[in-house]
């Protein structure tokens, strides 16, 4: 755990500026293999503190490498200074950000650092799995990999925290000869929050999930690709997940909605159907914690849900400190920060489409002519809500059947149009928290989604 | 700083080696940046940040491992030798793992190292007064301007010493266009610069990409679908000719066995006007990588020359693991030699196409199939541009792409990471709802 260094300065915090202090620690340990060789068997840590200063509407930040009592006074200093020259070129003429409960929010629980001895070990049997099972397989990739954040953050007004997330994952990548020679591959992604020890205790486990997607690749190598254009489709939860944060998310962080975002003119407005609703939620969801849970953010607000889309209207955004108070909003704890030299941007937690009241079997029934979209590899979206997500493996529904496997391809729509498509939700609700949300930082993020129908373009090849 | 970082090194290679490795690698480096950040118009934040880096690299008895941490004081070495010391003990074998030979170690002093604060910061300013002006209708969502300054040094038991100082300032900006309550697709635009001598609107293509997206605003559908030309911007050639690359001619294509090109070395797999070059060491390249991650001085090549495959751009471990030769620098300055015609002159051939100016798609299928959303684009009838598109799929497969080229501009943008042309091709579809 990180020595606390940082608490004990609050008395150095200048007095009618917003100031946070904060400890970070990042590791990451990785081991790959590609088709048996270790070509990757790496360990990185980054450790180190910075300073925010809120002074006449601007921010001035420093952060350093070294950790000392030293260099955190340092760092105070040094954002302090850029502040002030900030707030004499450019200041706003704004005064100090409203006050904050200052409940402290410690929820911080050591993790074993495991040797990397154990992500590899745990690699090779794996591999050797399906080495020795699927012999046919033109190539296979395995990767072990965990990472985790710390962070131990004080603040002059809001809530003092001391926060650790771990995660842990295994990625197989299994790539099959199509019927022409030419590669066809397919992956999946097992684990989620957790220490490695803790998510991967016996290599076994994971043989049903690798043996379940050599029969999804099976079935793609035999694949054909859709027919391109306006289709009627039932997404897969990763699908809803990736529409979730891809597509809508983005555009209501309240910094892009500034920028010009297409959730501007259209907040109170009806952008779905009465069956969309869509929630960042902030630890806990439907009773039970989500994937990675944030219990305060890293400018000492009390992180809880921000409801975005409720019955069809969007009626709200996420926010930071600064932004909440532009819009008249509560902020939701959405400020967050990758390495202790980054400063907080508004980023999503864990975003999610609210299950429905149907059923898989009679969504598919009610198609005539249309796609199950299951698996994703990529998204992207735009300001403006238009959206692109590759699709990696699907069926085509005909006459209210499945039919045969798709082949690679992606599908794009405008989220706001699409959602008013949006006739059946399912009952179920899948999560992913293996992505990486890139916002000129990275960030670690879920998101999540039931069965979705709706009409989308599908590009076919 | 430097000598401070070359002792640093030199004395982990020898903790490495004391403790048993055969061959250790070591990478110090310590980066000072400043930078100035516009929110929504308005100045919101100014960093300085100080980063250090270890990476500490040892191979014994052909296993490898490798560790990093950002401090490198004498405690976090030892701590540091031994963790890479036992990450190696716990790898397989593997005899295609090594480390650079030793050839002649040299210093390199590249850019302005030190900041001039205050002129970025005017700089900055005249960048959003510039905008405004300018461009009325572009909202500009963020724009980040800043100084890098690294000290850098990389050192190896074959006797490998070369350290690097250099310091450079870049702009990026995120922007739309915007018209009551139409707004075009955002778009990024950037570039680098070893000095403030210019304004930051000169540079690269910022100027043209603003005055692009203000055209943007308004857009129409294509109906249905056809097979045409696609045109791509300087910076969408970069996107998509330096995805097919790193798909089809380095390490993962490669190593898996799965790239199409993986039996192509020497032969034609694109257009003769076709060549494209990694290189680093050009005049148009601001601080250009002088030094590889595998402890090699970084030369400049061509991938493809005159459109056969000319050479891939591998690791050391990939080239030793297939017999094959290693990238003579792994650095992402590509450079795409120009044509002999306008870009003008390109599209007036056209009967039917787009012009790309940026595509939202993943990275191509092994089989290099590729389909994606075209962003910021216009659409080419008669030889002329027409309209903006929304809503627009651009599908094919790069592959084949590179051997169906319409033509390569004579201009060229450089931004200072990259030096690119106009790129057209035939044979891709086209399809809007």
């Amino acid at each position: 755990m990180i020595k606390d260094l940082v608490t004990d300065k609050k008395h150095l915090f200048a007095d009618g500026a917003n100031t946070e202090l904060r400890a970070q620690l990042n590791r990451s340990r990785r081991a790959v293999l590609v088709n048996g060789d270790l070509v990757n068997n790496v360990r990185s840590e980054n450790l180190g503190v910075s300073a925010r200063v809120y002074e006449n509407g601007v921010y001035g930040f420093s952060s350093t490498a070294e950790y000392t009592d030293d260099s955190v006074r340092e760092v105070l200093k040094a954002a302090s200074e850029n502040a002030a020259f900030l707030a004499k070129h450019a200041g706003r003429g704004k005064g100090p950000h409203k006050a904050m409960t200052d409940t402290a929010c410690f929820t911080a629980r050591d993790i074993k650092d495991l040797e990397q001895r154990a992500y590899i070990e745990f690699a090779k049997t794996v591999d050797a799995y399906i080495a020795g099972k699927y012999p046919d397989l033109m190539s296979r990739t395995v990767v072990a990999m965990a990472d985790s954040s710390e962070k131990l953050i004080a603040v002059s007004n809001g809530a003092d925290v001391h926060w650790l997330q771990p995660r842990s994952f295994m990625y197989i990548m299994l790539t099959a000869a199509g019927p022409d020679g030419q590669p066809v591959e397919l992956y999946d992604v097992i684990g989620g929050y957790g220490a490695f020890d803790a998510n991967f205790t016996d290599p076994s486990l994971a043989y049903e999930r690798i043996d379940r997607l050599y029969d999804k690749l099976r079935q793609k190598v035999n694949g054909v690709y859709p027919e391109a254009g306006e289709k009627t489709v039932i997404f897969g939860g990763k699908l809803a997940g990736m529409l979730a944060h891809e597509a809508v998310g983005h555009t209501v962080e309240a910094d892009l909605v500034i920028g010009g975002s297409v959730a501007g003119p259209n907040l109170n407005k009806r952008v779905g159907t009465e069956l969309v609703n869509l929630v960042d939620f902030a630890h806990t969801a439907f009773g039970k914690p989500v994937p990675l849970p944030v219990y305060a953010d890293d400018e000492g607000t009390e992180a809880t849900d921000a409801v975005l889309i409720k019955d069809g209207i969007l009626v709200g955004y996420m926010n930071s400190r600064e932004t909440a108070e532009r819009f008249g909003m509560k902020p939701t704890g959405n400020a967050r920060a990758y390495l202790f030299s980054d400063e907080p941007l508004i980023r999503m937690r864990n975003t999610a489409v609210l299950p429905g009241k149907s059923k898989l079997e009679d969504m598919i029934a009610s198609v005539d002519d249309g796609y199950y979209l299951i698996d994703t590899n990529n998204g992207q979206a735009d300001t403006t809500g238009e959206f692109m997500y590759g699709v990696t493996f699907g069926y085509e529904i005909k006459n209210g059947k499945l039919g045969r496997a798709l082949l690679d391809t992606t599908i794009s729509g405008v989220a706001f149009e699409m959602l008013k498509t949006v006739d059946m939700i399912s009952d179920s609700m899948t999560w992913v928290s293996s992505g990486m949300c890139g916002k000129k930082q990275p960030m670690t993020v879920s998101m999540g989604g039931p069965e979705i129908k709706c009409k989308v373009n599908i590009g076919g090849r | 700083m430097i000598e401070e970082l070359k002792n640093t090194a030199k004395n982990a290679v020898g903790v490495l080696m004391g403790e048993g490795a055969d061959k250790a690698s070591v990478s110090v480096s310590h980066t000072v940046t400043h930078e100035f950040n516009v929110d929504g118009g308005e100045f919101s934040l100014f960093r300085t940040l100080f980063d250090k880096k270890l990476v500490m690299e040892c191979i014994k008895d052909g296993r490898k491992g490798t560790v990093s941490q950002n401090r490198y004081d004498g405690e976090t070495v030892a701590a540091l030798a031994s963790s890479c010391l036992e990450s190696a003990a716990s790898s397989m074998p593997d005899d295609a793992w090594d480390f650079a030979p030793l050839s002649e170690n040299e210093d390199f002093v590249l850019g302005e190292v030190k900041p001039d604060t205050e002129k970025l910061f005017s700089r900055c300013r005249e960048l959003v007064d510039d905008i405004k002006t300018r461009f009325p209708k572009i909202m500009t969502e963020q724009m980040i301007v800043c100084h890098k300054e690294v000290t850098s040094v990389r050192a190896n038991s074959n006797g490998v010493l070369f350290s690097t100082h250099k310091g450079s300032y870049e702009a990026m900006l995120m922007f739309s266009g915007h018209e009551g309550e139409k707004a075009s697709s955002f778009f990024i635009s950037g570039a680098a610069s070893e000095n403030l001598d210019r304004p930051f609107i000169e540079l690269g293509s910022i100027a043209k990409d603003l005055e692009n997206v203000e055209k943007q605003i308004h857009t129409e559908n294509i109906e249905g679908k056809f097979e045409g030309t696609m045109v791509l911007t300087p910076s969408c050639t970069g996107e998509l000719i330096g995805g097919l690359i790193m798909s089809f001619a380095s390490d993962q294509g490669l190593l898996s066995g799965t790239s199409p090109w993986k039996d192509s070395l020497g032969e034609k797999v694109a257009d003769e006007r076709v060549t494209i070059s990694l290189a680093p060491l050009d005049g148009r390249i601001v601080c250009g990588d002088r030094v590889t991650g595998e402890d090699f001085r970084a030369e400049n090549f061509d991938v493809i020359k005159d459109g056969r495959l000319n050479a891939f751009a591998l690791s050391l471990y990939c080239a030793n693991k297939l017999g094959l030769k290693r990238g003579l620098n792994d650095s992402e300055n590509m450079i795409v030699a120009p044509g002999d015609r306008s870009i003008d002159e390109i599209i007036a051939s056209i009967d039917r196409g787009i012009i790309v100016g940026r595509f939202s798609g993943g990275a191509p299928a092994s089989n290099g199939d590729f389909s994606g959303v075209a962003k910021n684009s216009f659409l080419i009838e008669n030889g002329r541009i027409g309209p903006a598109l929304s809503e627009t799929m651009i599908s094919g497969n790069m592959a084949a792409m590179l051997k169906n080229l319409r033509g390569v501009s004579k201009e060229q943008v450089a931004d200072g990471a990259t030096v690119l042309p106009y790129m057209a091709f035939d044979g891709i579809t086209v399809s809007g709802k």
